[in-house]
């Protein structure tokens, strides 16, 4: 046991203290609720550690041989488990502190056991990362599936949080079983469990299968297409800052998963890495597509979660790539632009999920499962909530790619990777890596659309009034109704509905989300974050540096540094084709900044701070009450239409009853007959994969269930037949493999 | 000599407003159109006048008949004519803002053109404010501002929201707001508010001796000032059943004609405004200046004012007949040869297709009058139906036929009376420099008696009621063909986005001025 | 290339010189009615001739006419030819109300002299590009159509630097039609507030001058002189492109003289 596995030791055993203390104290008094998210924090830092050591050079080991009888079983940290150590616990420190500040709060959490799941969680990661023999991994990946689940279905009063539960079991499930398959095809090939002999299976049709296998749990597990039904159901049924552990922190064990993959086995058959190009493709604009057009925000930010895979994905297609054609430069520059973006992603993300556990505590799971993460009601909460406000636009700016942020820089970075497709000398690598750059530079603008929709509406957006809040009628997509033309309404008898300000039935006249804002402890985990979004884009070449250190299992160190042009300086890993320098961004836009409103102070003639104020001009009107500008629905209808052939967008305008009741009479309401019919408007989205994929599979495979049920007759003598049947069979099989 | 109008303009008083509503609904049932509703300020209660253009039958030639019933004195209500005939939706809301009464069982009473508080919420302690209620004897009412709280503000469904645009719009437009109930790009619902122009200019005509009356009905739609200016003549040549000399009639063609050629050259010129086409915006804008330099020299007055007045004409034309035909000569050539370019366009083509549509039986039902209602086959001109001046017998030739409803049936409605109007104008041309002597107007005793005017105005057919006693008017009833025709802008958007909005507001070719009033 | 383009050049150049050249069309233009002669014989009884009420007599038994209420009728230079008559030309717009009626004293000379130099040092930087916006309070819809005629190849505005824009924030001369309908008082004052200074009002036409016919209407203000300050005062009814575009160019200091004599 070395120095580092200490440490990697201590961190473990503080996450089960965690985990015990959670279950111990219970959930009555705000300190016991926040006390083990403090410990874990305290062992991710331990974990950092723990993970830093290996990149500067000193493997971590820690044996457990004999503890669990599978021979030299143990966890063992090198350069690759390193640096995603760093990375998901580098996050986690922050993620805890907010989750400790979260679960201070009254109504956060009801009961213990939230502590726990999360402990098992961070845990389960951390053995992952740095198992070193399949039993270990398989372990601690069920663990993971179990962790989910737990957390996923923590909140037993939330709508929707049965389905969004058993779903993200099932795919747990369906990863862990290719995970089996797979490593247990290696092991017999390699005749040993451990990860490292694994490198020396012949090449053959086992060690493709195996391949295949693998690739498929992990990509499961970040949710490409067509697995990727579970992320958005899954993260929006979890409680609170739970979101962010699982989506910001934990999805980065399949990312690992996958270099590992890549580090053990090399390059997959051609075949495959081509179908990862193209899925990753389509994740990516999948994604994007659903999160333009969702009306909830913890919709939004779960569909960016299945984009940004995509993205990741799309750069580990490109190493595929070099590895499939023996180019370590191609290879360098998709792993750098990849493991840049998880940087990005890791950070962005979890500040997106800390920001809005306290903006939309209720998230909607689904469509049909209403929430309070309305995007109309959000408005402007961040003149309430500055601190989460402020969390949700830098972390919404990093995932839009906007220059100044780590976002940019990883999505420059796998564009350029993108356009070396040049340099291969196969045409059908070629193409599949233009349709993923095309599908990829795609994607990059529907997420400037994506974000600005939220920053400009729940950040900058005029605040809503105050106001009762009545039920919000989310129109369920009550089957297809395909197209339907406005019908025209009989000459002014409009819904002209004088319902008094406060009550609107869009909830735009009420105000959403929660009213305090974090306390001082979850400031700092805000901060954090927020710096760990824009610092990886200032300080670039240093991250860079650590990122060769970390990949250097997979591929020589000296080529990853390529892309180090000059101290400042970054190039795609190939000279000669593109620079950048975000570092120097850093400097010259602020300072531009500062120019341009030098020369305006001094061009006014010190008449810059005499300002008139009138309101906003919007014709001179008398004005209306309710949604008078731009809503959520209305800003996301381009998109719905533009990309109506994705998301099969089916829109319709019928006439709706009588309004809901009104609570004051209006002033005119006395004075008039009954009101003229309210027209309403609905627009559905369907998730392609899940109609076309799932449903139709779902029916045999309920029928073959259904089949299967007729075996639990629950009569004594079957039960006997069968153990009878089974016996027979097995000293079958071994006497004639004897 | 022709007489002032061959038409008749009878009116009869019916017992009850119960009985007065079967009377309509039973004439409109019978082939009439619902030309109109206005009410009048009686000592003892509002009288009710619902006028009816009936159809030529064999004891009486086509005219404007009205059916008056008195509201009971008292009673602040009566039972609604909208439930039983839809066309009225407007002009009962307009009569319950400046008389207020209510009538009952309206789908949808809120102000018009003068938002105001409302009278039952007066009766429970509110605040009552005078209405000025046109047809009362005595002073003028001061001062009557509208109340901003009385409109109703929260307009819009579920997952819809309203873009409020106007009154004060981007571009040199009449105010008028629009709200357009939208998801984000199509317009499934419109609101107008129409309450920001009204002028109370029905109010400005009464006490004024008859004589000054066509000055401020030339002022109260300034885009069809001439039309406005025969309607209320004929309303007075009716009464004083004076008979307008020929050679009067024949200038007062000239102008209604030059009038329409100078309308129907703007409404193009805002078309090809907004589809983009900047060559063929100028040239249209160049004809209109032409044709209103010409009107210039003719009268003093671009718009015409100061010709029409009652019994005649004021004087003839300052233009000799010859450099008349010239010009129109000139006019015509070159207004056809950018008509046919302009419709051969695709582009601008495309644009008008399908945009604005206006289903043929909803023009039919409610009447709609000018070039919406022949856009959408319902024709109903005054000049052929019940004709006036000079054209029973000069003729309007073949009106063409639409059936379209869009905006591009309208446009072409709109060159076909183009065409039409370059031939009567070459007619009266013609008839006038063989005819130019003689009286230029017939003696027109400022008296007292109540009469029905009208003409067809480029926009459609517009009416006045006009009632004078001792030579001062003591009601102008005006109902505009603008006014007739916007309530149904609220059902031409079907499918059409907001980039479409220009090109329906254009083809509808209205002016607020007259809605407003 | 487009079939119109072929039109457009066939056409020629249409478009006026003026303010550089003269106009035949712009100085022989009839405007308002003037007083030729002051004190004729009846002066009592003229006030009657106008509908408009724009005849007056004053304190010395001379006639004065205020142009600002002249809707011309003409009836007073058909009664009356050697009394009144036409004013020719472009010019009839005045920097204050009292330079509307005329004859003009001696006072009302130097105020709007005073006046003219106080407009066009507020407008110094204004000068060379133009930008209008235009709201109409209660307008018969004439007044409009002669202010988009500006707009046309004859006019064309744009060569002398002047345009409409449609934000008020981008405005630098806001030109009002209408006789001040109450409904348009308040998004008036508010399309006002809403231009930065400094800023032009004009207002076009007599019924914005003085409410022409309409004044003494229950919902009309007799002009929107009382809603919002005005600075240049138009009358006509409606006042032709030309004398639109004189007003245009005097408000921003682009004129020598301000009104021919």
């Amino acid at each position: 046991m070395t120095g580092f596995g200490a440490v990697l030791a201590s961190a473990l055993s503080l996450l089960a203290a965690a985990g015990a203390l959670d279950l111990a104290l219970g959930a009555r008094r705000a300190r016991w609720r926040s006390a083990p998210y403090l410990v874990g924090a305290a062992a991710s830092v331990c974990l950092v550690v723990a993970g830093a050591g290996p990149l500067a050079g000193h493997p971590a080991r820690l044996p457990v041989a004999g503890w669990l009888g599978a021979g030299t079983a143990g966890l063992v940290a090198d350069r690759l488990s390193g640096l995603f150590l760093v990375i998901s616990f580098g996050a986690a420190v922050p993620v805890s502190l907010a989750f400790a500040s979260w679960a201070a709060r009254p109504s956060s959490v009801g009961r213990r056991g939230l502590g726990a799941s999360y402990a098992l969680t961070l845990g389960a990661v951390a053995v992952i990362i740095t198992a070193a023999d399949a039993f270990t991994f398989l372990l601690a990946w069920e663990l993971l599936t179990i962790g989910f689940y737990l957390l996923a279905g923590f909140d037993r009063g939330r709508p929707g949080r049965p389905g969004g539960a058993l779903v993200t079991l099932v795919f747990g499930r369906v990863s862990g079983a290719a995970l089996l398959v797979g490593l247990l095809l290696l092991a017999v090939r390699a005749g040993s469990l451990d990860l490292a002999s694994f490198g020396q299976v012949p090449a053959g049709l086992a060690r493709a299968t195996a391949q295949v296998l693998l690739i498929a749990g992990f990509t499961v597990k970040v949710g490409l297409v067509p697995f990727q039904i579970w992320l958005p159901r899954g993260y929006a049924a979890a409680p609170g800052v739970a979101r962010a552990v699982m989506a910001g922190v934990a999805v980065n064990v399949g990312f690992y998963g996958l270099w590992r993959t890549l580090a053990l086995l090399g390059a997959p058959p051609a075949w495959l890495t081509g179908l990862l190009l193209v899925l990753a493709g389509l994740t990516a604009l999948l994604g994007i597509a659903h999160a333009a057009v969702q009306p909830g925000l913890q919709r939004v930010i779960a569909y960016s979660s299945v984009e940004n895979s995509g993205l990741i994905v799309a750069g580990y297609g490109v190493a595929l790539t070099g590895a499939a054609v023996h180019d370590a430069r191609l290879t360098a520059a998709g792993l750098l632009a990849a493991t840049l973006q998880i940087i990005a992603h890791t950070a962005a993300k979890s500040l997106l999920f800390t920001a809005g556990a306290v903006i939309a505590p209720r998230g909607s799971v689904s469509v049909e499962s209403p929430g309070d993460d309305d995007l109309d009601a959000l408005r402007g909460t961040a003149r309430r909530l500055p601190w989460s406000g402020t969390g949700l636009a830098v972390g919404s700016l990093t995932l839009a790619g906007l220059p100044l942020t780590a976002g940019f820089a990883a999505e420059w970075f796998l564009l350029e990777a993108l356009m070396q497709q040049f340099r291969i000398p196969g045409l059908g690598f070629r193409l599949v890596l233009a349709l993923a750059g095309a599908a990829v530079a795609l994607t990059v603008g529907f997420a400037g659309v994506t974000f600005v929709r939220l920053t400009g509406l729940v950040v900058l957006g005029p605040p809503a009034p105050a106001g009762p809040a009545p039920a919000v009628p989310v129109p369920a997509g009550s089957g297809p109704t395909g197209p339907a033309p406005a019908g025209p309404v009989p000459a002014g008898s409009g819904p002209a509905v004088p319902v008094p300000a406060g009550s609107g039935p869009t909830g735009s006249g009420r105000r959403g989300g929660a009213d305090r804002d974090y306390g001082w402890l979850g400031r700092v985990a805000i901060a954090a974050l927020s710096l760990g979004c824009l610092v990886p884009a200032a300080a670039l070449p240093l991250v860079i540096r650590v990122i060769a250190a970390g990949l250097a299992p997979v591929v020589p160190r000296v080529v990853t540094s390529g892309a180090l042009k000059s101290p400042w300086v970054v190039q795609p890993v190939f000279g000669d084709f593109s620079i950048l320098s975000p570092s120097w961004l850093w400097v010259v836009m602020p300072l531009l900044g500062l120019a341009v409103l030098l020369f305006t102070w001094l061009a006014s003639g010190r008449r810059l701070t005499r300002v008139r104020r009138v309101p906003a001009w919007r014709s001179a009107t008398a004005g209306v009450e309710g949604a008078d500008s731009y809503t959520a629905t209305g800003f996301a209808n381009p998109a719905r239409r533009v990309l109506a052939t994705v998301l099969h967008t089916r829109s319709e305008v019928r006439t709706l009853g009588p309004p809901p009741e009104a609570t004051a009479p209006a002033p005119l309401a006395e004075t008039m007959e009954p009101p003229g019919p309210r027209l309403g408007y609905t627009s559905d989205v369907v998730e392609v994969t899940e109609a076309y994929l799932y449903r139709p599979v779902l029916r045999p495979v309920m029928a073959a269930v259904r089949a299967a049920k007729r075996l639990q007759s629950g009569r004594l003598d079957a039960y006997l037949a069968y153990m009878l049947i089974a016996l027979v069979a097995l000293l079958a099989l071994v006497s004639a493999m004897a | 000599m022709r007489p002032a109008g061959t038409g008749a303009s009878p009116s009869r008083l019916i017992g009850s407003v119960p009985e007065l509503w079967q009377a309509v609904t039973g004439s409109v049932a019978g082939g009439s159109r619902f030309a109109g509703l206005m009410a009048t300020q009686r000592p003892g209660g509002v009288l009710l006048s619902a006028q009816l253009a009936t159809p030529a039958a064999s004891a009486a030639p086509a005219g404007i008949v009205t059916c008056e019933a008195a509201v009971p004195p008292g009673d602040g209500s009566y039972p609604a004519l909208t439930p039983l005939l839809g066309a009225a939706f407007w002009y009962e809301r307009e009569i319950h803002d400046l008389f207020g009464v209510i009538p009952a069982g309206h789908p949808r009473l809120e102000p018009l053109i003068l938002p105001l508080g409302s009278e039952r919420a007066a009766g429970q302690g509110g605040s009552r404010a005078p209405r000025p209620r046109p047809g009362r004897s005595g002073p003028e009412p001061a001062g009557i501002w509208p109340d901003e709280h009385a409109l109703p503000r929260h307009v819009m469904g579920a997952g819809l929201f309203t873009i409020p645009h106007g009154p004060v719009r981007s571009g040199v437009l009449e105010s008028i707001e629009y709200l357009v109930e939208t998801p984000g790009e199509d317009i499934p619902h419109l609101n107008m508010r129409v309450f920001y122009k009204h002028r109370g200019v029905e109010k400005r005509f009464e006490g004024r001796p008859v004589a000054d009356g066509v000055l401020l009905a030339e002022r109260t739609e300034g885009v069809a000032s001439v039309a406005h200016a025969l309607a209320w003549c004929h309303a007075l040549e009716r009464i004083a059943d004076a008979a307008v000399p020929w050679p009067a009639a024949l200038v007062r063609v000239l102008h209604a004609e030059l009038e329409r050629l100078a309308s129907h050259l703007d409404t193009a010129a805002r078309l090809a405004d907004g589809a983009g086409l900047a060559v063929a915006t100028a040239r249209f804008s160049l004809h209109k200046e032409r044709v209103m330099r010409l009107v210039g020299r003719m009268c003093g007055s671009r718009f015409g004012r100061g010709v029409v007045i009652p019994g005649g004409v004021s004087a003839l034309p300052e233009v000799s007949g010859r450099e008349l035909q010239a010009e129109i000569g000139r006019l015509e050539q070159t207004i056809g040869s950018d008509a046919r370019e302009l419709m051969g366009t695709s582009s601008f083509l495309d644009r008008l297709r399908r945009t604005g549509p206006l289903r043929p039986e909803r023009a039919r039902e409610h009447g709609a009058l000018g070039p919406v209602g022949k856009g959408s086959g319902f024709s109903d001109d005054a000049r052929l139906a019940r004709p006036y001046d000079a054209y029973p017998a000069l003729g309007l030739g073949e009106p063409g036929h639409q059936e379209g409803g869009d905006a591009l049936a309208r446009l072409r409605v709109r060159w076909d009376e183009v065409h039409q109007s370059f031939h009567l104008i070459r007619q009266a041309a013609d008839e006038l420099g063989e005819a130019s002597a003689g009286a230029l107007r017939a003696d027109c005793p400022a008296g007292d008696g109540r009469a029905v005017g009208w003409a067809e105005a480029p926009q459609g057919e517009v009416l006045y009621d006009v009632r004078a006693e001792d030579g001062h008017v003591t009601r102008c009833g005006i109902r505009s063909a603008s006014y007739h025709n916007l309530v149904l802008f609220h059902e031409v958007f079907a499918g059409d986005i907001l980039t479409d909005f220009p090109f329906i507001e254009a083809s509808f070719g209205l002016s607020v001025a007259g809605v407003a009033r | 290339m487009s079939p119109w383009v072929p039109r457009g050049l066939r056409e020629g150049v249409v478009t006026t010189r003026w303010p550089r050249r003269p106009d035949p069309y712009a100085e022989g233009w009839r405007g308002p009615a003037t007083v030729l002669d002051p004190h004729p014989a009846g002066g009592a009884d003229l006030a009657a001739l106008c509908p408009a009420s724009a005849i007056s007599a004053a304190a010395d038994g001379s006639v004065r006419l205020d142009q600002g209420r002249c809707v011309l009728s003409g009836r007073c230079v058909a009664e009356r030819p050697e009394v009144f008559g036409w004013s020719r030309g472009p010019g009839h717009a005045a920097l204050a109300r009292d330079g509307l009626m005329v004859p003009r004293i001696p006072e009302t000379e130097q105020a709007l002299a005073a006046a003219r130099a106080a407009l066009r040092a507020r407008t110094a930087g204004l000068r060379r590009s133009v930008h209008l916006r235009h709201v109409d309070a209660g307008s018969d819809g004439a007044e409009e159509q002669e202010i988009l005629a500006l707009l046309n190849p004859v006019y064309d505005i744009h060569r002398l630097g002047i345009f409409f824009t449609a934000s008020p924030r981008h405005a630098d001369v806001l030109l009002v039609t209408g006789a001040g309908a109450h409904g348009m008082a308040e998004p008036l004052r508010r399309t006002f507030a809403g231009m930065p200074s400094p800023k032009v009002v004009i207002a076009v036409g007599t019924d914005a001058c003085g409410g022409g016919l309409l004044a003494g209407s229950y919902a009309t203000s007799d002009g929107v002189g009382g809603v919002i300050p005005v600075d240049v005062w138009l009358p006509g009814s409606p006042p032709p492109p030309f004398s639109i575009l004189h007003a245009l160019l005097l408000a921003v200091g682009r004129l020598a003289v301000g009104r021919d004599q």
